[in-house]
């Protein structure tokens, strides 16, 4: 008797005359109490509905949260502790196993170490009698609603989900045994409760039998569930440092465009570009743009560059746009003006306006983007190629890389000898 | 000009602001994927000490929740979508008073949108997001310094005041990449938590003079807790309609709108004698400093008001505002979202908006609407 005073409040139960969650209650704090639980040891993570007005009824600590939602607020309490000196122990209704069934299975499926205890009065209590997804066909009959889907073995659900236990009990005097076994499980446990709702529901115990589920017991030999911890290193120090040491001949800003398909390399060309700006002493910006499924169609890069600070990162008229690819030509060919300077791939067009090559046959598919770059920062002087393969040195790819590189200046050469 | 003395990188605020968050002492970080916020969730399950993939928003933000019952600082980034299915959760985390920090990064909506398409669209959801029409603390970033800054001051935020806060920001400012100098960025010290000394017996939600109950954690082994999401009075538990009851809830609007200035941040580049003022916010902030200079190159007298928290609207803001003779909001969403929170839908001689729907706002067009 001393312990119970320990898990138990003198309150008076706020449930209806007969209501079973009374019995429930007691044998929660009873066998928490035969396991040599301490109050401040045990943490009572309260749903809505008539279980939701448990949290007075305990010396314990306790968070009183949304219909159906306690379950996965003591998954966020029980990981956020990770003490397995605390006891997490959720109440909720079958109304609130309803509506946030998803919680339970996931709670089930991680084997994360607590106790769900759903108390089951067919119904739901506070809103005034109606079916829920744990109500019976029989007690659906007996209600004369219209639903004749079956109910949610959630006994069963938890079991295929993962959970360590997962009992269902109708006999309230065994409710203190069972709820005892449960709470000693490392892992999830569930234990289905059966209870009176003498508002809506029976008024006597006897007659329940005819419309409730059988017991079933279920266990699953799993590990517990735990959020892993770890140290980790500042993202600005795995930042790649780029230190200028070339110069570049521009005084304003200079606003690129490429274009190809996915997988191209288009992205990444754009980013050695800005790289390699800022080795030579400019502000870059660089943004992408492809759709939503990343591994097909268009991608297309934004870059400017400038010796000054960038603000605006848009860009609305391009001075240089680079094509690669008929998709990335698609994309792009509508921003091109009197201008713009157009570097494009010699199977995509071969409008006499336009600076046409063979990226894609000197840097293939996946290095044509960056060998139109090259191209464009040789032909445009605006800093030296070596900036380009400097950013180019230390990434795994780094032979492909200089071949794409070194590929345009094969193409500068053919323009050479075009001028002769 | 770049300099030999910098620590130039191309970074992303998504970069900057987890590890700002990380920095200042944020816990956990418990994410389900959506664009344009997948850079956050993919720095910080590089980042976070705690990286936890929810299946679901709503179950994202629950967990979140038992994470700051007990005692940790938990962190998710969404997008509309997302943030519609945290609400209810989120105004229960309100009401509990369990300080975290939700980063929602705004795209074209309605709806599913364009998830790809940059906006600034959620403002008016934001403002009535808690029902009763309480404030809710949501800082804008407008560039990587705010980015920094402003996490800090979000962690800072949730923890003194005891409450959910949001950055809200736009998928041009954390996806973009920039050339940067890190060495700008000062190293942040993790915010302190150690709860006040309280006399006995400990009221979870007796609150003193700063309006701000003092937090203990779920499972402390010194005084019992409670958390409550319903109406309740000092100790945690629900009470319906009491004078006790109703004060805390009351008490909820008091904590946030009296130290407003503790928390209110703004930049305004002030032009002498100026009679407009060019007002914006997160994304819009770089093109509206680019059409400043623009006007001034031109002989035109603007000032530049850049809001950084964006909700609760602080009198420092009203009172810049009511000392200019002509106002125009930069806002890239349909009507001027935040000019609405200011002037209402009704037009107004004084004030003008240089909006922009689809597409970023541009400095020229902002220039022309001034003009």
């Amino acid at each position: 008797m001393e312990a119970a005073k320990k898990i138990l409040t003198n309150i008076k139960m706020p449930f209806c005359p007969g209501c079973g969650h009374g019995v429930c209650v007691k044998s929660i704090s009873k066998s928490l109490e035969n396991l040599g639980y301490r109050s401040k040891d045990v943490i009572i993570v309260s749903d809505i509905g008539c279980s939701g007005l448990v949290d007075p009824l305990f010396t314990t600590h306790t968070i009183h949260g949304l219909h159906g939602r306690s379950p996965a607020l003591g998954v966020g309490v029980t990981l956020g502790l990770d003490n397995p000196n605390k006891k997490v122990i959720v109440i909720q209704g079958d109304g609130g196993a309803t509506i946030g069934l998803q919680h339970i299975l996931e709670a089930a499926r991680r084997n994360i170490d607590m106790t769900l205890v759903v108390i089951n009065n067919l119904l739901y209590g506070m809103t005034g009698g109606q079916m829920s997804g744990l109500s019976t066909n029989e007690f659906k009959e007996y209600k004369h609603s219209n639903d004749d889907a079956d109910p949610y073995d959630v006994v069963n659900l938890a079991h295929q989900s993962g959970a360590a236990f997962s009992i269902r009990v109708n006999n309230i005097s065994n409710f203190t045994d069972v709820l005892e076994e449960a709470i000693r499980i490392s892992g999830f446990s569930l234990v289905e409760l059966s209870s009176l709702c003498t508002s809506h529901g029976m008024k006597k115990i006897s007659e329940m039998k005819h419309y409730i589920v059988a017991e079933e017991k279920l266990t699953n030999n799993r590990s517990v569930g735990v959020s892993i911890k770890r140290n980790t290193a500042s993202l600005l120090d795995k930042s790649k440092i780029l230190t200028p040491q070339f110069t570049s001949k521009i005084n304003d800003s200079i606003g690129i465009v490429i274009a190809g398909s996915a997988g191209g390399g288009v992205q990444s060309a754009a980013k050695m570009l800005a790289q390699a700006a800022i080795l030579s002493g400019l502000y870059a910006t660089m943004k992408g743009e492809y759709p939503i499924t990343v591994g097909t169609g268009f991608s297309v890069a934004e870059v400017i560059l400038s010796k000054k600070p960038i603000h605006f990162t848009g860009l609305e008229n391009p001075k240089v746009v680079m094509v690669v690819t008929e998709d990335g030509w698609n994309k792009v060919k509508n921003r091109i003006t009197n201008s713009t300077k157009v570097f494009v791939d010699t199977k995509v067009s071969y409008n006499s306006t336009f600076i046409t090559k063979d990226f894609l046959k000197v840097g293939g598919k996946k290095g044509a983007a960056l060998s139109a770059v090259s191209y464009w920062i040789k032909e445009s002087g605006v800093f030296p190629i070596e900036a380009l393969f400097k950013v180019v040195e230390d990434s795994k790819y780094v032979t492909s890389l200089q071949k794409a590189i070194k590929g345009a200046e094969e193409l500068r050469e053919l323009v050479y000898a075009d001028r002769k | 000009m770049n300099t030999k003395s910098s620590k130039n990188v191309m970074i992303d605020a998504s970069r900057i602001i987890t590890e700002a968050l990380v920095q200042s002492g944020a816990d956990v970080f418990i994410g389900y994927p959506i664009t344009p916020s997948n850079l956050f969730y993919s720095y910080s399950k590089e980042r976070f000490p705690e990286f936890l993939a929810g299946p679901d928003e709503i179950s994202v933000l629950q967990w979140m929740c038992g994470y700051s019952a007990a005692g940790k600082i938990p962190v998710t980034a969404t997008a509309f979508p997302g943030l519609a299915l945290m609400t209810e959760t989120l105004n229960m985390a309100y009401m509990m008073e369990l300080p975290m920090v939700l980063i929602i990064t705004q795209r074209l909506g309605p709806s599913t949108g364009s998830a790809t398409t940059g906006a600034q669209g959620d403002l008016k959801f934001l403002d009535g997001i808690i029902s009763g029409g309480f404030p809710l603390p949501i800082f804008s970033p407008s560039n990587f310094n705010d980015a920094w800054t402003l996490s800090n001051k979000a962690v800072k935020t949730a923890i003194e005041f005891r409450t959910p806060v949001i950055i809200l920001t736009s998928k041009e400012l954390v996806m973009t990449q920039r050339s940067f100098n890190i060495n700008l960025l000062e190293p942040l010290e993790q915010i302190n938590r150690t709860p006040k000394v309280v006399e006995p017996p400990y009221k979870p939600y007796k609150a003193g003079k700063d309006r701000v109950p003092t937090f203990y954690p779920l499972g402390n082994n010194e005084y019992q807790t409670r958390f409550n999401a319903s109406t309740h009075d000092n100790d945690g538990l629900i009470r319906k309609g009491t004078p006790e009851s109703l004060a805390n809830t009351w008490r909820l609007r008091e904590k946030l709108e009296e130290r407003i200035n503790e928390y209110s941040f703004f930049e305004l580049d002030a032009d002498d004698g100026a009679d407009d003022l060019i007002v914006t916010w997160g994304v819009s902030a770089d093109a509206s400093r680019d059409a400043i200079n623009l006007l001034r190159k031109n002989g035109k007298k603007v000032s530049l008001l850049i809001v950084k928290t964006i909700l609760p609207i602080s009198q420092n803001i009203f009172n810049i505002i009511d000392s200019f003779k002509t106002v125009t909001f930069a806002e890239e969403n349909m009507t001027g979202l935040y000019k609405e929170m200011i002037f209402g839908k009704r037009k107004n001689s004084k004030v003008k908006v240089a909006t922009k729907f689809g597409s970023m706002l541009t400095p020229s067009e902002i220039e022309e609407i001034v003009n």
